[in-house]
This record gives structure tokens, C-alpha cells and sequence, in this order.
């Protein structure tokens, strides 16, 4: 392997600044506990009282450098929450569930003797798999890896998986076939600012990961270009050189349209092409057929834009290739994300520093916790279980026999039918709310509901709390420590600056005493830290293709952070991929695919005519969980709204801040109408944060990528109704 | 080295943490002191701060009847004070940019002090420090001259780097349109 020259320099805008000690306090270094920029910061302690009292900023971590959003700058104000969730709580009447009422208190024995009193039960009159596990990946490594040993060892089910179906999973699917390896970059985030042309897909980026918007607006600062694909006029593409303004879903045609127009007008780079792809000849065959013409027929783009695009894009001596939610949340999100891949491979433009692709990862440990093994098909290190030999390799480290390894299970939005056909009768749900973040929220509601036995673990009474029968209350990110992969697929450090509130316990304790409980503690009983568990871990992954077997927690703090694949202790990791053009396919060569373009699950019609989208404000994140109980957050955004473009609010006749009924084939609900013309007049906008009756889930889709599983949250057909009486909220 | 803020209009993406880190930094009793606009809303998204420019002779201090508006030696103009101010609102009324804030409960004038506890010593004030655009910056003399004349278009036909708005002040601003003099790499 080519050695890399990075080194965690402190780029032209790093400054040395000290912090301001204020008097009785301590400073704990960490990160935030929201998406995957994964910005520093440092927590404000009190010394005399031991809590968490405030933020201050972290100018020495290289990525952010003290910068912060407004979630980060508030997000301290989850822990010591008069919300916080103190004691486990048990419901006895069952017909209380999808409500917040009937909940008691009680202590953690008859809360666990409960649990293992039903799960034991339903697995003997149902067998081992009516149990499933559903998790998230806003939480550490240690934590995404216990989760998948606590399912498969623990309890025995092959039923487990988590949201990064909602989130990632299209993105790994895509970077998987492309490239033959999952790591969300190809370059680490400080050479952002130094290429000439970025490529932004279907990302809000201003918004949703508001602290690398410096390093954007730094490239047009030095003469380069900003290009934005996106179905609406974002902060970020107000700015942009170039502003594709797509038809929702209509990516895949995009994408081969631009390269077609790269190897039309000669921007391939034949000898990279020749040497380290397969796949060109096939591709420049399918893409022929989308012409500027073709291409805009589908899209709506004009074809001037996207000649544009391509000649920019091929002209830039470095250029950048991020995508996000934008183009995987659709049922062809892999396509999207191979096909974006696809400029990059064609013109050469991976592999060096200051040109490559990315996914911007959404959820803090987006990255790590896809990695080890709560996927329903996957195991640690990036393993497979469907490859027996990965099943041998795990099964050792866990001290099982490879026959008791459980087979793949199913991804998250098919257990809910799952739910509905009994197979699954009990949930055991921590680090999510598919309650507000599910698509076709009445389905996923009606199953939850039905379910025999239900646990939630969460640190607030989440809107899927509602449908529990047991609620454990687990720790905020800020009373435990661990390891998250950021967006760059950088291990970070995230440490503890106060002790668990309440009676809460961190998710790995808590699954560990449920272990024993059942009997299983001979496979748990040792790991008595976070970093236990991070080195069993490391153990779990070693020879896998997320391979942290070098990183410590030591080596993290030492160089800011190790980007895997890391192999051994000497290894400093790897802050770019294929320096050496070595891709990760057995043949060392990228795919370039030949991907032929096909609608989405919904289109509109007459009935339906409008395109709903959906995606997030600079306030909030994900469900809302956590940002809808902070003030300044609240203060900012209090409710959803939907965005309406002035000539098509014209046509319904309804006016800005008028309420009107939204609805599709699968649900309806009211919202107040903005009105603004930086969206297409075809398209309308909701965003996700809100749950109950406020949830756009309601209306969207649960048609699933056939690859990644993951659902079309970003197009569905839709039609808006004006009141005809004002609606009282 | 003396540091000034320096603001970048155009780089604003109107996510408010100048706002929320007003609120944290440890001496504002948790209120924002500040403003971001939203300049056109039912058309786009552009929005801009608006910050206390630290006048050099500020209307604020000069219309107070009470002299609670005091200035400090770094140039800083600061809060009232609480024991003189009267709460008679001149400050809000002169002020040519309407940065005072007024707590009716307190009957006290509150406005931003470049949290003279950090920028005293150098260190950036919270909203410079968290700014996740570089629209908020704080800068030496030097960078910020530099930024001038990188920006300064000198075309007749677009000024961004005016030397003050109204009068002379200690934080200097670069209005949108930075980018209309930029040189393009190919």
C-alpha cells in the first residue's frame, strides 16, 4: 500500500485559542451527540456539584475547530432534562399501549425479572426468533457491537437490525458494489476545502451538517465551483454556482446524464479507466441514450444546467462527489449512489488527495455501527453471516459453536411484517423511534401495537415508548464513554463528563445484565468497561474489511483520532482510500455500472399530482426525541410546515401560514403552509421531526430499495386540500 | 495582536447558533443578544446577522441620560450597567442599527458586549467561535485588510468592503456580493 502523506496537520484555519476557564469548573473534552461531523466540543462541569452545566467550544479538533450548530451548541441541555427518563417504568394494562398512560415505576429487578419472564416464555411457545432486536446507530461502537452479540448470543434471534435502513444503508450498498468497501469517504473532511469543484447530491448540507459549510464557501472563495443537486433552492444551493433543481427521484437519470457527457466530450481518463475499472464499455453503452435532452425530459433540469455541470465537473483538476438522504432514501438509492460514483470512477477523479466521493453520514456513529454487526446480514468488522468462514471467525471470538450462530434476519421496515404475520412477537427497541421515523406510520404503528411484549430503552419517553410494556432508562451520550466513526471514517473519542442520572445504566450494561439473567452470561460476564467491550471489538473486527484491531482508545487521543482500515498497533490508519488505485473487489479494479433508469415506486397522477419530499431543519434531528425538549431548538422550529411553491399555492388557492390537509394513499395531516419560490412548483416539502398526528410518515411510502431495504422517504405522490374551516392547533 | 469581528454577509446559511451560543457563554444570563434576518422569506433562503458594531462613537452611550452604556478600553461598547440604567429606552431608539434589547420585567437595557470576558484576552467571542459558515470571524487587523482587498470588486458597479456603514466602528463587515470579484480557476 502506497503510504499516506496526510498528517493531521492543522490546516490554514486552525488558530491556537485557550478556552475560557470559568472559576469551579472542569472542561471535559468530547463530541457531539448528533450526526456524524461529529463537531468537538468541550463540556462545561461544575466541580462542586459534578454535572453538566454547559458547552464551550473545541478549537483544536481539526475537523470543526470550535465550530458548532445550534443543536451542537445546545446539545449539553439533553442530560440533567427535566424529561430525562429516572427509573424503568412498567405498564400492566396493555390496552393503555400507543398512549403515554398507565405507567408505573419500578426497580430494575422487576423490571428485568418481567422481561426475561416473557422473552423466556415466547421463545418456548414460539421458538428463539419471535424475539427481535431494532437499534440505531446514534450511539458507540461499543454499544452497536454489544447490540448485535446481546441479539444473536444473548437472546438468540436472527431478528436484528437498526436504522441505519433509514439512513445508510442505501449509501453501503452503493459504495459496496462500486468500490468494494463501505467507508462513507474516500478523503478525510480537511481536503474539503481544497478542491476545486464539489459535487452536493441530494444533500441539505447547510442544515443537516451546518459545520463543513466553511470549507464549501472556501472553494468558490478560491475560484472553484459548488454544484447542488436538489429538488429544492437549500442554503446551500442558493449560493452554488450551479443549482440542478430535479424532480425528486429522477437522480439515476441525472447521473447518467452528466456521464454521458463526460465521456462524450473526452473528460474520461482512459488509462485509469483501463487499468482500474471494469465495467466502462457496458456503461457507455446504457448512458448514450441520456442526452442533455433526454436527460432534462426526466428530470426537469434545463439542459444547458446540466451540460454545465458535466464540463465543470470535468474541467476541475480535483473535484469532490458527496451525496446524502437526498438520493439514497428512493428505491433505487443504490443505483443513485453507484451511478454518482460512476463520474468519479470515469474520469479518474478517486484515489489521490482533494478528489473523491463521500456520503454524508447522517447519524453520529452512521459510520461505526453499520460496521459490526447489527445489520441483519452482517457481523463485526464488516463480516458477512451468509460467508461461513466469517461465521467461523465470530463464533470463535464469542465462544459459540458456528451452528448456534442465527441466520440473517430481515431489515428494520420488514419487521414490521414480520410483526403482522406473528413470526415476531416481542420487540426489544433502544437508540430509535420508528414510532415518528418510520414510513407509513399507520402500518408501523398497528404492528407495535399488536405486538405480544414490547421493551424500549431510550433516556426520554420516546413517542414509541408509548406502545412499550417496559421502558429501561439508559444513559445520554455525556454519562458514558466510547468510540464513534465520524463522516470520515475517523474513530473518535467520546468521553464522559458526569455520571449516569437517576437510576439510569449505559445500553451495554443493561444488555449484559439481561444476558445473565437468561442464563447466557458465560459469553458477557467479562466485559466489565466500555473498554472491554471496545477491545473485544477490536478482536471481532480484526481481518474483516473495517478492520480496527490497531486502534485504541490511547492511539485515538494521541493523533485525534484513526481513520480504519487500521491493522496493527503500528498502523496509523488510513485517512485516504486507494492511494495505490487498489480497490476493494478481489480483482483491485471499481465497477463502473451500467444502471438503467426506472421510475419511482409512486409517480403522480391526477388523483396524486404533487411530489411530497421530506428531510430536516437546522433545529432539530431525526424523530425530534431529543431537540424538541430543548428550548432555544423549540423556540426556533416549534412545528412542521409544508413547503409550497407561490404558483402552485395559487392554483389551491391557499395562502402562507393558512392551515391545509396533506394527504396520500396511505395517511393525511395538517400542516401550516410556507410559501416560497426556492421550490419546485411540482414538489412539496414536510419536514420529519414531529410525531403523533404532526408525523409526515404518515403519508410516505414503505416501497424498499431491492438491494438496501431501505424506504423511498423522498418521493411519493401527494395531493393538498385547502380547509374549509381553519384548523385550531 | 488586537482582533476585531468581522462579519461576511454572504457566507450566512441562517442556522441561528450565533444565537444559541449568545446564550452560553457563561456572563449573558442565557438571552441572545443578537438578530439574524431572514431577508426574503417567501422568496429564498438568504439570511443575515445582525450584530452590535461596537460603534467607535456609539449612539447608544451618547443618548444615555444615565451614562450606564460604558466603553471599554478594547473598544467594546458594553451592556448597561445595571445599577444606572433607568430603563428609559433611548439607547434602543438611537441606535442607528436596533441592537439594544430591552427586559421589561428587569426594566433594564441588555445588548451584546463581544463577551468582554473572552475578547479581552483575545479569545473570540462564543458567536465567532461557533459559527459554522465564517460568517462570524474574528480577525487581526492584517486578515481583515487582506479580506478587503480580496474583495474589493472596485468595478463601479458593486461595493462589498465599505470602510464603515454608519460612522467608524470596531467590527468591521463585508456585505453580499463577495464573490462577484472572484477569479475563477478554469
Amino acid at each position: 500500500m502506497q503510504r499516506d502523506n496526510y498528517k493531521n496537520e492543522r490546516d490554514k484555519y486552525f488558530k491556537e485559542i485557550e478556552n475560557l476557564n470559568h472559576p469551579n469548573e472542569t472542561l471535559v473534552k468530547t463530541h457531539c451527540s448528533y450526526c456524524a461531523m461529529q463537531c468537538g466540543m468541550n463540556l462545561r462541569v461544575n466541580t462542586k456539584t459534578n454535572k453538566i452545566i454547559g458547552v464551550e467550544p473545541r478549537y483544536d479538533w481539526p475537523v470543526t475547530l470550535g465550530k458548532m450548530c445550534p443543536k451542537g451548541v445546545t446539545a449539553y441541555q439533553q442530560v440533567n432534562n427535566k424529561d430525562r427518563l429516572l427509573k424503568p417504568l412498567i405498564r400492566d394494562d396493555q390496552s393503555l399501549k400507543g398512549t403515554k398512560n398507565g405507567f408505573r415505576e419500578a426497580s430494575w429487578d422487576e423490571a428485568y425479572d418481567l422481561i426475561v419472564k416473557k422473552f423466556t416464555e415466547l421463545q418456548t411457545t414460539y421458538g428463539k426468533d419471535s424475539l427481535s432486536v431494532y437499534s440505531g446507530v446514534s450511539m458507540t461502537n461499543e454499544k452497536c457491537y454489544l447490540t448485535g452479540k446481546f441479539a444473536r448470543v444473548g437472546l438468540q434471534t436472527r431478528y436484528i437490525d437498526y436504522n441505519g435502513r433509514f439512513c445508510m444503508a442505501s449509501a453501503a450498498g452503493g459504495l459496496n458494489r462500486s468500490l468494494g468497501i463501505d467507508r462513507g469517504s474516500t478523503i478525510p473532511w480537511t481536503d474539503v476545502h481544497e478542491t476545486d469543484c464539489i459535487f452536493l447530491a441530494g444533500s441539505n448540507t447547510a442544515e443537516c451538517h451546518p459545520t463543513m459549510m466553511f470549507r464549501v464557501w472556501a472553494i468558490q472563495e478560491r475560484g472553484g465551483y459548488v454544484i447542488v443537486a436538489d429538488p429544492r433552492e437549500t442554503p446551500v444551493a442558493r449560493r452554488a454556482d450551479l443549482h440542478l433543481d430535479l424532480k425528486p427521484g429522477t437522480d439515476l437519470a441525472l447521473a447518467n446524464g452528466i456521464v454521458n457527457l463526460l465521456i462524450q466530450n473526452g473528460y474520461a481518463d482512459e488509462e485509469f479507466v483501463k487499468n482500474h475499472t471494469n465495467g466502462f464499455e457496458e456503461t457507455k453503452e446504457l448512458v448514450k441514450e441520456f442526452t442533455p435532452e433526454y436527460t432534462s425530459e426526466i428530470t426537469g433540469v434545463a439542459p444547458e444546467k446540466i451540460i454545465r455541470a458535466a464540463e465543470l465537473y470535468g474541467k476541475a483538476p480535483n473535484a469532490i462527489v458527496m451525496f446524502a438522504r437526498g438520493i439514497e432514501q428512493q428505491i433505487k438509492g443504490v443505483d443513485n449512489v453507484s451511478a454518482y460514483t460512476n463520474m468519479a470512477l470515469v474520469t479518474g477523479k478517486i484515489g489521490r488527495a482533494k478528489s473523491g466521493v463521500a456520503t454524508i453520514t447522517g447519524q453520529g456513529n452512521g459510520q461505526g455501527g453499520r460496521e459490526h454487526g447489527q445489520k441483519a446480514d452482517a457481523l463485526p468488522g464488516y463480516r458477512k453471516i451468509a460467508n461461513p468462514d466469517h461465521v467461523k471467525y465470530v463464533s470463535k471470538v464469542w465462544g459459540i459453536e458456528p451452528e448456534e450462530m442465527p441466520k440473517e434476519g430481515v431489515s428494520a421496515f420488514e419487521m414490521f411484517g414480520l410483526m403482522e404475520q406473528k413470526t415476531i412477537r416481542s420487540l426489544y427497541l433502544l437508540c430509535s423511534n420508528p414510532a415518528v421515523s418510520a414510513p407509513d406510520q399507520n402500518y408501523v404503528r398497528e404492528q407495535m401495537k399488536n405486538l405480544d411484549f414490547m421493551v424500549c430503552v431510550d433516556f426520554f419517553l420516546s413517542e414509541s415508548a408509548e406502545f412499550a410494556d417496559v421502558v429501561l432508562p439508559t444513559t445520554t451520550w455525556a454519562e458514558d464513554e466510547g468510540t464513534t466513526t465520524n463522516v470520515e471514517g475517523r474513530i473518535i473519542k467520546i468521553n464522559r463528563a458526569q455520571m449516569p442520572l437517576g437510576e439510569s445504566k449505559p445500553d451495554w450494561q443493561i444488555q449484559i445484565e439481561i444476558a445473565e439473567r437468561l442464563g447466557r452470561g458465560k459469553y458477557f460476564s467479562h466485559l466489565k468497561t466500555s473498554k472491554d467491550v471496545f477491545n473485544e471489538l477490536r478482536v471481532a473486527s480484526k481481518g474483516g474489511t473495517a478492520d480496527y484491531y490497531g486502534v485504541t482508545w490511547e492511539k485515538i487521543d494521541k493523533q485525534d483520532g484513526v481513520f480504519w482500515p487500521c491493522k496493527d498497533e503500528s498502523d496509523p490508519g488510513t485517512p485516504h482510500l486507494f492511494l495505490d488505485k487498489k480497490f476493494n473487489h478481489p480483482d483491485g479494479k471499481a465497477k463502473i455500472l451500467a444502471l438503467p433508469y426506472r421510475p419511482s415506486a409512486e409517480e403522480p397522477d391526477e388523483k396524486y399530482p404533487l411530489r411530497l419530499t421530506t428531510g430536516r431543519v437546522v433545529y432539530h434531528y431525526l424523530s425530534g426525541n431529543q431537540t424538541r425538549r430543548i428550548q432555544f431548538l423549540r423556540d426556533m422550529c416549534p412545528e412542521p410546515f409544508v413547503e409550497v411553491h407561490p404558483e402552485t399555492a395559487e392554483k389551491y388557492s391557499i395562502e402562507h401560514e393558512e392551515y391545509v390537509r396533506l394527504y396520500t394513499r396511505r395517511g393525511e395531516a395538517t400542516y401550516k403552509v410556507k410559501i416560497t419560490e426556492a421550490i419546485r412548483k411540482d414538489t412539496v416539502f414536510v419536514p420529519y421531526h414531529w410525531g403523533h398526528e404532526k408525523s409526515i410518515n404518515l403519508l410516505t411510502i414503505g416501497a424498499l430499495d431491492p438491494y438496501s431495504r431501505m424506504p423511498e422517504f423522498k418521493t411519493c405522490a401527494a395531493q393538498i386540500e385547502k380547509m374549509k374551516t381553519r384548523a385550531v392547533q | 495582536m488586537k482582533k476585531r469581528l468581522y462579519l461576511e454577509l454572504e457566507n450566512c446559511i441562517g442556522c441561528r447558533s450565533c444565537l444559541a451560543a449568545c446564550t452560553q457563554c457563561g456572563g449573558h444570563e442565557e438571552r441572545n443578544r443578537n438578530y439574524v434576518y431572514d431577508v426574503n422569506p417567501l422568496v429564498n433562503r438568504q439570511t443575515m446577522p445582525l450584530m452590535c458594531l461596537h460603534c467607535v462613537n456609539p449612539a447608544c452611550a451618547r443618548s444615555c441620560p444615565a451614562q450606564a452604556i460604558q466603553i471599554h478600553e478594547t473598544g467594546a461598547v458594553l451592556s448597561a450597567l445595571v445599577e444606572k440604567c433607568i430603563g428609559c429606552q433611548n439607547c434602543t431608539i438611537a441606535c442607528p442599527y436596533g441592537i439594544p434589547k430591552f427586559d421589561t420585567e428587569q426594566n433594564l437595557m441588555y445588548k451584546c458586549d463581544l463577551c468582554i470576558d473572552r475578547s479581552k484576552d483575545g479569545i473570540p467571542p462564543m458567536c465567532a467561535s461557533v459559527c459554522p459558515s465564517n460568517t462570524l470571524q474574528w480577525l487581526t487587523d492584517e486578515e481583515i485588510e487582506a479580506k478587503q482587498k480580496q474583495f474589493n470588486l472596485d468595478n463601479g458597479k458593486w461595493v462589498t468592503s465599505m470602510p464603515y456603514l454608519e460612522g467608524e466602528t470596531n467590527v468591521r463587515v463585508n456585505l453580499p456580493g463577495i464573490l462577484q470579484g472572484v477569479t475563477k480557476l478554469f
